[in-house]
């Protein structure tokens, strides 16, 4: 099910009200326009990224890089359990994920420079520092590269909105320098697999059937931008110039109708935000989409009604990755991975788990763990990625990586080369300047 | 209806199937049922939405659940009735970074909280077999002990020593001996002691975590969760840690298992498809 607006209004950026106006003019010509269009030599090994973005911070020592013989105070009450890939072990929370090492690599040694969720998320997201200037997300890079593949955007934001934490969002959600053309287009999906495009809030009344009609189209348009205007929103124009492309399209909005699975393909993925998320990830690389960004859009209960805090688990810690977290993860996660590889997709599909930073490796005051940026994982599958290696290594309590640490930037770098960004297009976009492929993946 | 063929069944006195009966149908995630005054209700938490959970109360054959509060803005979940029926313990979330453990006397509402140092998270109540007293889980300095309070929320006594996260406790009928998980030597296990805390006995000793011990009814048996197989599964065990056996052989999850008053059934959340219910089994005597 496809719905326009029932969630409160969430822009991922957009231009000014004056040129929303122009935009509303000129919306069926203006589709597709104004991309540079993928370069026409070697092809990707990713055609297609997903991110699973596990905002919050999840704590590496509790899932991917356990300590079990830390002492009492670092190491945690799991026990451990071996994978397929050889010496590598996982907590027991995540046992679904643990018998498909073969089919990801897992780093260790990750670092980050910020230990502030908003900030962390910038780094995490663009590989770099939100000032003097906010680079672009990893997913405005290749959208920018790519453009659109038919009606659909190239670079989807699914989730509840930006990720934020009480004070702010993130600044590096979007296109950064390359402008807010490459911001993502958000789609929200519910546990029961409904999709939400909340841009269209304002356009009551309006129905898929009903936008294939320019003309009323145009109207209700219009009168949504004096609606804009008087809320003082002014960044609407690309979101709702998406938004149309996509519902206007049959084949563009079949990407999101979720009914169109068998019913045990959606079981196994979950009944949760996040695992009908990344079915529908899976659902929009198929019709490809070369970016998807999954947000991690649980809560941790007892910080907040309403809230969307994800892995951020300064308070039972333990209990929310035993109970919730971890297998909502592991059960989407292993069912993604399954999913794409028996539809032939895993191959050019760059699938990347991660987060922020980890979580201190010396337990709390409340018994639980806080931010931690100088050790994290990230796990690496399909797309160019050799799998079943674990690389990197941390400490003895996950303190510190003890081999060279892998950087957002780095992270960032490998993902755009393998979407087929290399480093003359990255130079010519004047963009991870600086950043290195993590060798040891490809 | 099944239900009610159920009470049937049992108050004929003919043995119940042991199949497992299924009690709720919406699929949504559930956690921590219990069975109060007497079984004719039970309590459970659930997600109301994406970022609220809300305590429920329904009739155990009638199956028609109902929110316990007219809360609709509040986290309200991880509940325990006192076992003469006037209070109920819960934790409420009420806003950013606002959480309590209410005491709630039951006839008009009247609520009591306790207070520690800190912005930490409570736990796991249980009200003492005289329904004088309630125990949580709190973590104030490093590590989560056990904690008692009056009904008022005051004397707060520590019931729990050394390191780990102490959680889950539950009372013999008696009252004298309280069982909890603990991951005091390493990971967690299940452990009794004397109400007051003294005399330590670890019950389950192997890598994987077991968890959520409940006694039941009659103080002879221990219902907990275990991922020593791999998998999350019920199991149970004499009292004194001797004869454990699983009871679940589902590849998916089976958790938060809580004894029937009958002392011969538990009520636990089931996952099915990706999908949370309540579910009822029988749990035979030793040797059946």
């Amino acid at each position: 099910m496809l719905g326009i607006g029932d969630f409160k209004a969430n822009s991922c950026g957009g231009q000014t009200r004056r040129s929303f106006l122009q935009t509303a003019a000129a919306l069926p010509m203006a589709l597709g326009a104004g991309h540079e269009a993928w370069a026409t030599g070697q092809a990707p090994k990713a055609k297609s990224v997903i991110v699973l973005w596990l905002w919050g911070g999840p704590s590496h020592i509790d899932m991917f890089d356990p300590k079990p013989e830390a002492p009492s105070d670092f190491r945690g009450p799991f026990g451990t359990i071996p994978t397929r890939t050889p010496g590598m072990h996982f907590t027991e929370l995540l046992p679904k994920t643990a018998k498909r090492s073969n089919m990801f690599s897992v780093i260790r040694s990750m670092q980050s420079s910020n230990g502030g969720h908003p900030g962390a998320g910038t780094v995490g997201l663009t590989g770099f520092e939100e000032r003097p200037t906010v680079h672009p997300n990893f997913g405005s890079i290749v959208a920018k590269h790519r453009g659109h593949a038919d009606a659909l955007p190239p670079f989807f934001y699914l989730g509840h909105g930006i990720p934020r934490d009480l004070p702010r969002r993130i600044e590096g959600y979007g296109g950064g320098t390359l402008g807010k053309a490459h911001d993502p287009f958000l789609v929200q999906c519910s546990e029961k697999g409904e999709a939400n495009i909340p841009t269209l809030k304002l356009l009551e009344g309006l129905t898929p059937n009903r936008i294939e009609d320019r003309k009323k189209l145009l109207g209700q348009l219009d009168a949504a931008e004096r609606q804009l205007e008087n809320a003082g929103i002014d960044d609407w124009k690309r979101t709702h110039q998406s938004a149309y492309g996509l519902l206007a399209d049959p084949k563009a909005r079949a990407a999101f109708d979720l009914t169109q699975e068998k019913r045990k393909t959606r079981d196994t993925y979950g009944q949760t935000t996040f695992g009908q998320s990344c079915l529908m990830a899976r659902r929009l690389v198929e019709t490809g989409v070369p970016y998807v960004q999954v947000n991690w859009s649980e809560y941790v209960e007892t910080f907040t009604p309403n809230g969307d805090w994800g892995w951020d688990t300064h308070i039972f810690n333990f209990e929310l990755l035993q109970d919730r977290h971890c297998p909502i993860f592991d059960r989407a996660y292993s069912a993604l991975l399954d999913d794409l590889n028996e539809r032939g997709l895993l191959k050019d599909t760059l699938v990347v788990a991660m987060g922020e930073f980890g979580r201190t490796p010396k337990i709390s005051k409340r018994a639980a763990r806080e931010h931690w940026q100088h050790c994290y994982f990230s796990v690496w599958a399909g797309g160019g990625v050799q799998p079943g290696r674990c690389i990197g290594e941390s400490d003895k309590v996950g303190n510190y990586p003890v081999t060279t640490p892998i950087t957002p930037l780095m992270a960032g770098t490998t993902i755009c080369e393998l979407a087929g960004v290399d480093a003359q297009a990255r130079a010519e976009m004047k963009v991870l300047d600086g950043g290195r492929v993590i060798r040891e993946l490809v | 209806m099944r239900a009610l063929a159920l009470l049937i069944l049992g108050s004929l006195g003919l043995s119940l199937s042991a199949e497992t009966i299924r009690l709720t149908h919406d699929g949504t995630n559930k956690r921590d049922p219990r069975y109060f005054e007497g079984g004719r209700k039970i309590m459970y938490s659930f997600d109301e939405t994406r970022a609220l959970l809300r305590l429920m109360v329904m009739d155990a054959e009638a199956l028609k659940p109902e929110p316990m509060f007219n809360d609709a803005n509040k986290h309200q979940l991880n509940a325990a009735m006192s076992p003469d029926g006037n209070h109920i313990a819960f934790n409420e979330c009420t806003g950013n970074l606002t959480a309590h453990f209410v005491i709630r006397r039951r006839d008009d509402r009247k609520d009591s909280f306790v207070k520690h140092g800190g912005r930490g998270g409570y736990r796991s109540p249980v009200f003492t077999r005289d329904s004088k007293h309630v125990l949580y889980c709190f973590a104030e300095t490093g590590p989560q002990h056990i904690w008692r309070v009056t009904l008022d929320g005051k004397e707060k006594k520590q019931i729990t020593e050394g390191t780990g996260v102490n959680n889950w406790p539950s009372f013999s009928p008696d009252g004298k001996t309280l069982v909890y998980g603990s991951s005091r030597t390493n990971t967690y296990e299940i452990y009794s002691s004397d109400a007051d805390g003294k005399n330590v006995k670890q019950l389950t000793d192997n890598e994987a975590m077991d968890i959520r011990p409940e006694i039941s009814p009659d103080g002879k048996r221990i219902v907990f969760t275990s991922m020593r197989d791999g998998n999350r599964e019920l199991y149970v065990m004499d009292v004194d840690g001797q004869n454990q056996r699983r009871l679940t052989f589902h590849e998916e999850r089976d958790d938060y298992a809580s004894w029937h008053p009958d002392g011969q059934r538990i009520i636990f959340v089931g996952e099915r498809e990706g999908r949370f219910d309540l579910y009822l089994m029988d749990v035979p005597a030793k040797g059946k």
